[in-house]
């Protein structure tokens, strides 16, 4: 009984990390996004900003969740003896875990190098100082890093959507690995 | 293979209408307050309508998955339903997804509409204002009902069902 109870509430908490970073992506890219282009562009901007600030704390949290519910789940369901034995990279169970884990990691990255090193960019207010070659330079710096935390969110969306592949094909066919 | 591809695509569609729901509540709704209320209502319009057709497409997405998920399991071949016996839980999520198409097709169709209502010539400019307020009012709470049925219907898509797609988490 208890066991079941683990498995909803680990499932539960999993899924909830799922739509926190997949619904949340959507939602930002396909709801919110368009909808900026009614207001006027200075203003779309600091609603991005934002957005985007209290976005990651929702994303940062659901990538902390996924491990932890990711375990709770995993040793709910018993799928120990699948990994065990020197089986991790032999099976296909196996090999779809350390896949989903790599995936894993690889968000955390990107996630990393949003929250700390565009966003900075892009929150920094541009100063006259150094005259128009340096003003244009900090806007081009702005431009670049935009593009970046624009790039790395379609591609995470993207992972997630594979993560996702792949624990549905944990769950019902042994790996797809 | 099938079953991992509807497994897939049901925790997809789930997760992207209740992480919809959730981004409406805990990023959209504090953000407004950082707008002009002008810019709110124009803001709100444009996302409204967005919104209204991702979560009707992915409720639709989820009814077409679950019934191509029972016409895989069997449960949906002639004479099925004499000799199974429909868990609660399925009952459940059914009730839930009546709930949210009903939810969603109120405040797309009817409510929505209505909190961005413009007078017309010879009517009365306050009673339009009040009525606005009326429906965003309705709006929120209604938001917030959504949110709590789609978190409750998430909850019953896991519970283990021997047969259920909920099975893929």
């Amino acid at each position: 009984m208890t066991a079941t109870w683990v498995r909803v509430l680990a499932s539960y908490l999993h899924l909830l990390a799922v739509a926190v970073y997949v619904g949340g992506s959507v939602a930002m890219e396909f709801v919110l996004g368009p909808a900026q282009r009614f207001v006027p562009p200075a203003q779309a901007q600091v609603l991005g900003q934002r957005a985007a600030d209290r976005f990651l704390v929702l994303v940062w949290g659901a990538l902390a969740l996924f491990p932890v519910s990711g375990m709770l789940l995993f040793f709910s369901l018993s799928d120990q003896h699948l990994v065990t034995r020197g089986e991790l990279f032999s099976t296909g169970y196996g090999r779809t875990l350390v896949a989903m884990m790599a995936l894993w990691a690889v968000l955390v990255v990107n996630g990393a190098l949003i929250t700390f090193v565009f966003r900075p960019r892009l929150a920094r207010r541009a100063t006259a100082r150094g005259g128009g070659a340096a003003v244009a330079e900090q806007v081009e710096s702005m431009q670049r890093a935009a593009q970046w935390v624009s790039r790395l969110t379609r591609v995470d969306l993207v992972l997630a959507l594979v993560i996702v592949l792949f624990g549905a094909s944990m769950a019902y066919g042994g790996g797809i690995l | 293979m099938t079953r991992t591809v509807l497994g897939y695509l049901f925790t997809i569609e789930w997760a992207v209408y209740v992480g919809g729901a959730l981004f409406m509540e805990l990023v959209w709704r504090p953000l407004q307050r950082h707008v002009p209320p002008g810019q709110t209502g124009a803001m709100c319009l444009a996302m409204g309508r967005r919104y209204r057709w991702l979560a009707l497409a992915c409720l639709a997405l989820i009814a077409g998955t679950a019934l191509a998920w029972s016409a895989v399991g069997g449960e949906l071949a002639p004479g099925a339903g004499r000799r199974s016996t429909v868990p609660w839980s399925t009952v459940a999520l059914g009730a839930a997804w009546v709930v949210l198409v009903g939810l969603v097709a109120t405040m797309g169709l009817l409510v929505h509409p209505r909190s961005h209502a413009r007078s017309h010539r010879g009517q009365d400019e306050g009673e339009v204002r009040r009525r606005r307020l009326r429906a965003i009012r309705l709006m929120d709470v209604l938001l917030r009902v959504e949110l709590a049925v789609a978190l409750m219907g998430a909850l019953v898509a896991v519970w283990p069902v021997p047969s259920g797609p909920g099975k893929a988490l």
